[in-house]
């Protein structure tokens, strides 16, 4: 806990003016949930506070069936999670938001606080990669993209420069016969930081057998959340078997590069990727297959509690 | 049976409406003017001595008000028994992380924090023992070098042993040589945090007439000011304590806390002073469970009677005997007979934070090990395991452990009222698993007064010096408004401190509301006793021609003739007796055993190891509930604390240098509502002879079997026996895997040295 000047800005440029002025000395809040955490464990201890919290124009969701969706950076968790748009169309993404915290936390956290923060844990970022989110990034030069796979260097660091600041996340719009199933695994069904999270996102040709297009995003495996690309290119234009499946849920595995904590060893959260990326295939395809699944059902899915 | 004006209803708590809308005020309420923050500096090492301690430049920061090191204090050592073996603060040496060393008192928290960073302080390490199993050891790293000198140490047993409890009856060789089968099996309990959700708070101000008043965050505040007399070497009449609202304790807050220090702080600066500790310190400083390792041998025979048992457990105490190991020791039997046995309970020292108590500490880590090992038994004999247990039940008549008579109990109804809600014996699907468990404790008991005034208005005010804990002062409210045969709200009950209220002993132990409660309800039965004589005086008709009920004093022939206990009380206010006071006070109370049986459904999934607790069944003996809506609230809470240490509860330590690896809640994880499925409570009452209205002891058993319990269903889901808490998915899924578990055979005889008596 150290001291600090409170700064606010009302506007994108006032922030970006301001971050520029005080540049390593300032650190951006949002919602703050992962700042007051921080601050007070003495972690974090900047001079300046820019609270970015207020500008209006960064808490927008648009959705159309042509562009996609748009979410400002301070689009609340809560709002992922009931947002009726994106609960039919990113399902995987209201299922993870409603796996995250307890609904005060999800209330005040923003999804733009959630990627920066770049947490290999953080809950949206699975789902976020396996619906290819790109990100919007502001900064004093203007303003530049880079896909969300490109974001994250390392366990929270991001590409950002200082100065910048994320403004929006853009998610193509779903391809038809797509299915999508976040599971998270953590001791407790609510209010615990992930063990593990597996999101996959998967669409088929109209026939629907052979698989057009597959994301799976893994979560708190690796320094950084990663997709499963090596599970990925197994299943890519192919006919979907189980035994195919089951091989992508291996190769996943081999994708992963956990780290042991005080959530589990480093062995264990290995061996759940294959058992978890299993799990989220069979339920996507068979929603991909026509059997949608009931959100409710996905939640529970989501929030499956593992003590 | 008659109707009763407050026994056995389910009343609100007589501060429910302050506490819900948030007005209740607990220690770190108070305010006052002028008033300073405290903040701590606490040690970096495992064991080390302090070469260099200098607070120049903390005292040189503009807004610290005092600085304070352990030299401040008298060089006085203090302990949570008989064994005095601790310093409020080190002088020069350290013995764990997180151990006190010096503490700022500044105008804000901030500058106090910043102050203590500019402490400069200089350790040199010595040899660190975190391990049990090798403190034990006779050759082991020794935590306290002059532990013998200890007033208090009465233990020879070498190594760091710093307690020896032991219980023997028959002949157990002969025993083991005579039975048909013998099973041996090693169990581990985890470390564990109380969990309390408020923090230790505490504010300390030197009053203009120079006595000390400490607002505290306490179970026991008569215990507070003796320790405080004691470290600060003041006469006790010299501190008041004022036990403010109690946001859960435990156990964690019987004792002193860190009382002293903002006190001592006070005394230097001649400013209030203010100690809130962060949700951090509430794990690292605070004293916890430590692990406990249990190795029982049974023999049986092939009928199922238990024959004999030999126990040997370690308890690991951390730095300090903070708390014993108290109940480690009796309760390896478990409620059943069992003619020959030796029972050995150890504590050892280890650098680590010192041991605390947790609701019966030691005992749920007992039960955990014991009603898993009943489970192995039977099965090993091909006995249902609700069978043997039923067949081997301690009865009415039974010489306990301690030598005491076991009286009437319902240990048998609580078993039964499970099966029949259960439908036992019952097959479970695939992965599916029931598993049972069995606890007892004991209707705490120890120093208790009350006295009863009765107001010129007919209401009767009620002073205790205990604290309320889980809406004890509803229930002793209620044993005096039924006791005088007025409402539950003509009864005052009013905030309450050291110089105030009579002595009386702490709130824990499951001793409220059975030994406090009793004294509540003699003095209600002494005020009402000097009603009816002035009525009867009054009246002109004998005492016994009288009955006390729905506030007021009638003639029970049907005679119209009664007055209203507000006459009364006013009359008495000019009568030869003087105003209408009940007093009562006690030292002890007769042995009232607790019994209860508890049972859990779970799903296994076999691919992740993950638990699912899908139904839990739970039947206590209580005797008389004096408010069911709170009796099976403290039930529920009970159980999910236990339910919690079965999955999830871990203080995770650092094996190298005892330091606290999860000190938050993010990564300590309490289970929450959601992961509770509906907890089926079932109360048995079978009245005790002398509790109040036949009320039993409520509060400490529903947190012992849901370890075991668990641990039993899951070896009826998928056939592993796991023999180490918790049972993380991690920890099961090697089971299932057939992985070895770390915790395996403690040969205790090698761990203490071989001419060592008392092995
Ligand atoms: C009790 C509790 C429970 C939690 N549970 C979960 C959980 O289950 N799952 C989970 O994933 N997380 C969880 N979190 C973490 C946290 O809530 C999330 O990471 C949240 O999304 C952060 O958003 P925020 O707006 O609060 O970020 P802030 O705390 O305001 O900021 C977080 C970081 O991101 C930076 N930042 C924020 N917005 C921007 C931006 N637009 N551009 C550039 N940088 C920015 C900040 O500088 C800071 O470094 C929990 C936190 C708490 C306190």
């Amino acid at each position: 806990m150290a001291r600090f000047e409170y700064l606010e800005a009302r506007t994108l440029r006032q922030a970006i003016s301001l971050l520029q002025r005080h540049g390593d000395e300032a650190r951006i809040v949002a919602g703050s949930t992962d700042f007051l955490v921080r601050w007070r464990q003495g972690v974090w201890q900047p001079k300046y506070v820019v609270n970015i919290g207020r500008i209006a124009s960064l808490r927008r969701i648009s959705y159309s069936r042509r562009l996609g969706l748009r979410l400002g950076a301070l689009v609340s968790v809560r709002d992922l999670e009931t947002h009726p748009q994106i609960q039919s169309n990113y399902s995987a993404l209201s299922a993870a938001a409603a796996s995250f915290a307890g609904v005060q936390v999800r209330n005040l956290a923003t999804v733009g606080g959630n990627v920066c923060n770049a947490s290999p844990a953080g809950d949206t970022l699975p789902a976020l990669l396996a619906f290819d989110a790109q990100c919007k990034i502001a900064g004093p030069e203007g303003d530049r993209w880079v896909a969300l796979s490109e974001f994250f260097t390392g366990p929270g660091r991001t590409v950002l420069q200082t100065g910048e600041i994320l403004t929006e996340l853009r998610l193509p719009p779903p391809l038809p016969n797509t299915g999508s199933l976040y599971i998270k695994h953590s001791p407790r069904g609510a209010m615990d930081i992930a063990t593990l999270g597996v999101a996959s996102v998967i669409s088929l040709e109209g026939s629907g057998r052979v698989c057009r297009n597959l994301r799976i995003g893994l979560g708190a495996v690796a320094p950084t959340p990663i997709r499963a690309s090596s599970a990925e290119s197994l299943l890519w234009g192919r006919e979907v078997t189980p035994e195919l499946i089951t091989s992508a849920a291996q190769a996943a595995k081999a994708d992963a590069k956990p780290i042991g904590d005080v959530r589990g060893s480093a062995e264990h959260r290995q061996d759940m990727v294959a058992v978890l990326t299993q799990r989220t295939l069979d339920r996507a395809l068979d929603m991909a297959r026509g059997n949608p699944m009931a959100f409710e059902m996905q939640r529970q899915f989501a929030i499956q509690a593992a003590f | 049976m008659p109707e009763h004006i407050a026994l056995g209803k389910s009343l609100p708590r007589v501060d429910a409406m302050e506490k819900i809308t948030g007005k209740a005020t607990y220690a770190s309420d108070v305010y006052l003017p002028g008033m300073l923050m405290c903040k701590l500096l606490t040690s970096t090492e495992s064991h080390a001595r302090i070469v260099r301690l200098d607070t120049t430049r903390a005292e040189a920061l503009p807004g610290v008000r005092a600085v304070i090191t352990g030299n401040d204090y008298p060089d006085i050592r203090f302990g949570s028994g008989a064994l005095r073996d601790r310093r409020i603060m080190a002088t020069d040496e350290v013995f764990y992380i997180g151990e006190a060393v010096a503490a700022v008192a500044a105008d804000d928290e901030i500058t106090a924090q910043e102050a203590v960073e500019l402490i400069d302080v200089e350790y040199q390490p010595l040899p660190v023992v975190v391990d049990p199993l090798q403190a034990i050891r006779d050759d082991a790293v020794p935590v306290h070098e002059d532990l013998e000198s200890f007033e208090g140490y009465g233990f020879a047993g070498g190594g760091n042993n710093c307690t020896l409890l032991d219980a023997d009856r028959g002949d157990v060789v002969q025993a083991f040589q005579d039975a048909d089968q013998t099973i041996e099996e090693t169990y581990q309990s985890q470390p564990i945090n109380q969990g309390f959700l408020e923090p230790m708070a505490c504010v300390a101000n030197v009053e203009p007439n120079g006595r000390l008043t400490v607002w505290a965050s306490t179970q026991g505040p008569y215990q507070v000011r003796a320790q405080l007399a004691s470290v600060l070497d003041i006469p006790l009449s010299r501190i008041k304590v004022i036990a403010m609202e109690l946001g859960g304790g435990f156990g964690a807050k019987l004792r002193l806390a860190f009382e002293a220090f903002p006190a001592m702080l006070a005394m230097k600066s001649g400013r209030p002073v203010k100690l809130i500790n962060t949700r951090e310190e509430a794990f690292t400083l605070n004293g916890p469970r430590l692990e406990t390792n249990i190795r029982l041998k049974t023999g049986v025979m092939n009928d199922g009677r238990i024959v004999a048992r030999e126990a040997y457990s370690i308890f690991d105490v951390g730095a300090y005997l903070g708390a014993g190991p108290n109940a480690g020791v009796g309760h390896a039997l478990g409620p059943y007979k069992i003619p020959n046995f030796k029972l050995r309970s150890y504590g050892v020292y280890t650098n680590k934070i010192y041991v605390g108590s947790y609701r019966a500490s030691g005992v749920a880590d007992m039960t955990f090990a014991v009603e898993s090992h009943m489970d192995s038994v039977a099965h090993q004999l091909g006995i249902d395991p609700l069978d043997f247990r039923s067949m081997n039940a301690v009865e009415e008549g039974d010489i306990s452990v301690s030598g005491a008579r076991l009286p009437r109990n319902g240990l048998r109804e609580t078993l039964q009222a499970v099966k029949d809600r259960l439908g036992l014996p019952k097959k479970m699907g695939e992965a599916r698993g029931l598993g049972i468990a069995m606890g007892e404790w004991r209707s705490g008991s120890g120093p208790s007064t009350a006295a009863i005034s009765v107001n010129e208005d007919g209401t009767i005010s009620m002073l205790t010096g205990s604290v309320d804990i889980s809406g004890s002062d509803t229930s002793m409210a209620q044993i005096a408004a039924e006791t005088l045969g007025v409402t539950l709200d003509q009864v005052v009950v009013p905030k309450r401190d050291t110089d105030m209220a009579p002595f009386t002993g702490p709130s824990g132990g499951s001793r409220i509301v059975y030994s406090q409660g009793k004294a509540v309800q003699m003095a209600a039965e002494d005020a009402r006793n000097k009603l009816m004589a002035l009525a009867s005086d009054r009246l002109g008709v004998p005492p016994d021609a009288l009955a006390c009920e729905n506030g007021k004093v009638y003639v029970q022939d049907n005679t119209p003739q009664e007055l209203t206990l507000a006459q009364l009380a006013r009359m008495s206010l000019t009568s030869p007796q003087g105003p209408i006071v009940g007093n009562a006070s006690l030292s002890s109370m007769p042995f009232a055993p607790v019994y209860n049986t508890q049972a859990a459904e779970v799903l296994v999934d076999r691919e992740t190891g993950r638990v699912t607790l899908t139904r839990f069944v739970q039947a206590q003996d209580v005797g008389v509930a004096i408010n069911p809506m709170s009796v099976v609230g403290q039930l529920e809470g009970g159980a999910v604390q236990g339910i919690g240490r079965a999955l999830s509860e871990e203080l995770q330590i650092d094996s190298e240098t005892g330091r606290v690896l999860n000190p938050s809640l993010a990564t300590y994880l309490m289970p929450l509502a959601v992961d509770m499925p509906e907890i089926e409570t079932i109360l048995i009452n079978v009245p005790t002879d002398d509790g109040p209205f036949g009320a039993r002891a409520v509060a400490e058993p529903p947190g012992f079997g849901p370890p075991a319990a668990i641990a039993n269903a899951i070896y009826d889901a998928v056939g592993v026996r796991i023999k180490e808490l918790p049972f993380t998915a991690e920890r099961v899924l090697a089971a299932i895997k057939g992985q070895q578990p770390k915790a395996g055979f403690i040969d205790i005889e090698a761990l203490l040295s071989g001419e060592n008596p008392l092995v």
